[in-house]
């Protein structure tokens, strides 16, 4: 065997052996995320499962009726007939989520042209899950709709049905979050502060006695904590399945491929926190002032359709809204990695950028 | 005697100006304990360092067994063994465990139990490290210094720190490291220590070396200096008195 080899064989052994015998910090980073799916999945058993919608129609058509018959269809929509001013009041007293407004004009065929005739939309913004599920669902039934108009052919009208939501719901929108979250903080944190400790007592100024490159340690180490939060998010995901129903509509491979790529970037922040300070006092508030935004502003718990825009332009470029926007959508809607080139855009620029800062701030004391 | 390290005109300066070591040399004999004295900041850490390929030389040159450390640092590294100053291993790990860990980034192959037993740590062999008191976590740092079988060991103050049963139980292991043919080069704040254990010693100061002779040599000059000790010297000391009551056996 090669010499290197057998160096990065014998410290990613020992590596692993370190990190499977801190047992406190195993169950601890799967606690958290499995308390959050148990609380997140109680709730959306509960009230969660059905969507308050108020429904105005000034439409008189056959699309129109169409239309409302398929919302009646979605199982967990509950919806009742209402004006405009009265679903407006309940929507702000929070009865409602959701208000849908039909224009005179929607579906209506004129001179063989159909006119145009946007549904309008309001959720509630304190409950904003429900109604961006509920919207997404309307979303999907109008295109359908706008497919049948324009004589598409039919083909990908069955597809989508079968996509609509019937159950989907805010666990299925949550769990992915929850990954993205682990999947951070296991990157940032559980690497961040051993790392450190391991460069404050010394015990990796002793490798550097030995004729092998540190570096070595590093990939060692690193190997083992992708290994162990590949580990974890899977325990996380067949835990949601079984207990909550969590449904993956798209590929699992797919799935991987994000979380991989995901890991590989909080891996690198977390590297680039423990190589460039010098204990772990100063890891603690730079790792918080990284992760917390992004807890708060990744769109992990609710959607960030509610922020300000000029917040929401900003978080859009966050890490974590990438790894959490294209893993639920491969989980929810099916969608290809090549569909989603923004997020795969910006998952290469991050992990360009990210390892580039740490080889530049990495000090070995 | 064949000369094992060659030091010559060896300087450190830091960046801010700081001349820790000032262009000193020497040589060690292959075989020999060689003492490195001198109060603290003295540069004894930063010349050690040096001759290790742990820390950049300034200017000057180490040859180590036939290698200029400076050239191929990992070479050196490779033949020597290295117990740094205040040393640490990684958590959770057995003592056979870290063993086999460096000998294998050494490509050696060794049986930790024999080398734990060379220690007196055969019984520690599935302890971690923090669990070990002071004497025995330098005797396990001392026997990871022994995985790649290394033509030269460097010891930075093994002793500071330990209480006098277990201080003179690691004299007792380098006495027997060095009876094995391994050149030991050892600093200490300790001058029983030096005479007990050093054929040779350099004293430090200010980053020079002020004297280079064996112990015995440095005395004898010093008194032939017309030299005369504040108040007769007893002929026991106060350690002798303490190690008489409570005994050479260890306590840890």
């Amino acid at each position: 065997m090669n010499q290197n080899t057998r160096s990065l064989l014998a410290l990613t052994k020992a590596s692993f052996k370190m990190y499977y015998r801190n047992k406190g910090a195993i169950i601890f980073s799967l606690l958290i995320p499995i308390a959050l799916l148990s609380i997140f999945g109680f709730l959306s058993k509960g009230s969660g499962t059905s969507v308050q919608i108020g429904l105005t129609n000034h439409a008189t058509g056959a699309i129109s009726k169409q239309f409302i018959e398929r919302l009646k269809s979605v199982g967990v929509f509950n919806i009742k007939e209402i004006t405009e001013e009265e679903a407006a009041a309940e929507l702000g007293k929070g009865n409602l989520d959701l208000q849908i407004i039909v224009p005179e004009n929607f579906g209506v065929v004129e001179n063989g042209k159909p006119l145009s005739g946007s549904i309008q939309t309001r959720f509630n913004k304190a409950k904003p899950q429900s109604g961006q599920i509920a919207n997404l669902a309307i979303v999907e039934i109008v295109s359908n709709l706008d497919r049948q108009l324009t004589n598409s052919p039919s083909v990908l009208d069955v597809k989508s049905e079968g996509v609509s939501t019937n159950n989907l719901g805010y666990f299925d929108f949550i769990l992915p979050g929850i990954l993205s979250m682990t999947i951070m903080q296991l990157g940032i944190f559980g690497v961040a502060f051993s790392f450190v400790a391991m460069k404050a007592s010394g015990s990796l100024r002793r490798i550097q006695a030995t004729p092998v490159h540190p570096i070595y340690f590093v990939f060692a180490q690193a190997s083992v904590r992708l290994l162990v939060t590949l580990a974890s998010t899977s325990i996380l995901l067949v835990f949601g399945t079984y207990f909550f129903g969590f449904h993956m509509i798209g590929s699992y491979l797919n799935f991987s491929i994000v979380c991989i790529v995901g890991i590989l970037i909080f891996l690198g922040i977390g590297f680039a926190i423990a190589g460039w300070a010098k204990d772990e006092t100063q890891v603690a508030p730079v790792a918080n002032l990284i992760q917390l935004p992004m807890l708060m502003l990744s769109g992990i718990f609710f959607p960030r359709d509610g922020f300000p825009s000029w917040l929401k332009s900003i978080t859009d470029y966050f890490p974590l809204t990438y790894v959490s926007h294209s893993l639920r959508k491969i989980a929810n809607e099916g969608v290809s990695l090549a569909e989603l080139p923004v997020d795969m855009i910006g998952m290469g620029v991050w992990l360009v950028v990210v390892y580039a800062i740490a080889v530049r701030v990495f000090k070995w004391e | 005697m064949a000369v094992i390290l060659e030091v010559l005109n060896l300087t450190k300066t830091y960046d801010n100006n700081v001349h820790a070591v000032k262009g000193i040399s020497f040589s060690v004999n292959s075989g020999e304990v060689f003492g490195i004295l001198g109060p603290n900041g003295a540069g004894k850490t930063t010349t050690l360092e040096m001759i290790e390929g742990l820390r950049p030389i300034t200017s000057g040159e180490v040859i180590l067994d036939g290698i200029k450390t400076a050239e191929q640092p990992h070479l050196v590294k490779q033949r020597i063994g290295i117990q740094l100053q205040s040393s640490a291993f990684f958590q959770n790990l057995k003592l056979t465990e870290l063993l086999e860990m460096f000998a294998n980034l050494y490509g050696s192959t060794i049986n930790p139990i024999d080398l734990l037993a060379d220690v007196g740590l055969k019984d520690k062999a599935n302890f971690l490290v923090k669990n070990l008191s002071g004497g025995q976590k330098q005797r396990f740092s001392i026997a990871t210094t022994l995985v790649n079988r290394p033509v030269m060991v460097f010891l930075d103050e093994p002793t500071t720190g330990l209480d006098p049963q277990a201080r003179r139980n690691l004299w007792d292991l380098i006495a027997q490291i060095k009876s094995r043919g391994t050149t030991v080069i050892l600093t200490t704040h300790y001058m029983e220590e030096a005479k007990y254990l050093c054929d040779r010693v350099a004293i430090m100061d200010d980053g020079e070396i002020v004297a280079l002779d064996s112990p015995e040599q440095l005395i004898r000059q010093l008194l032939s200096r017309g030299f005369k000790p504040h108040t007769e010297v007893p002929p026991a000391t106060l350690e002798d008195v303490f190690i008489d009551l409570t005994g050479k056996t260890l306590r840890d």
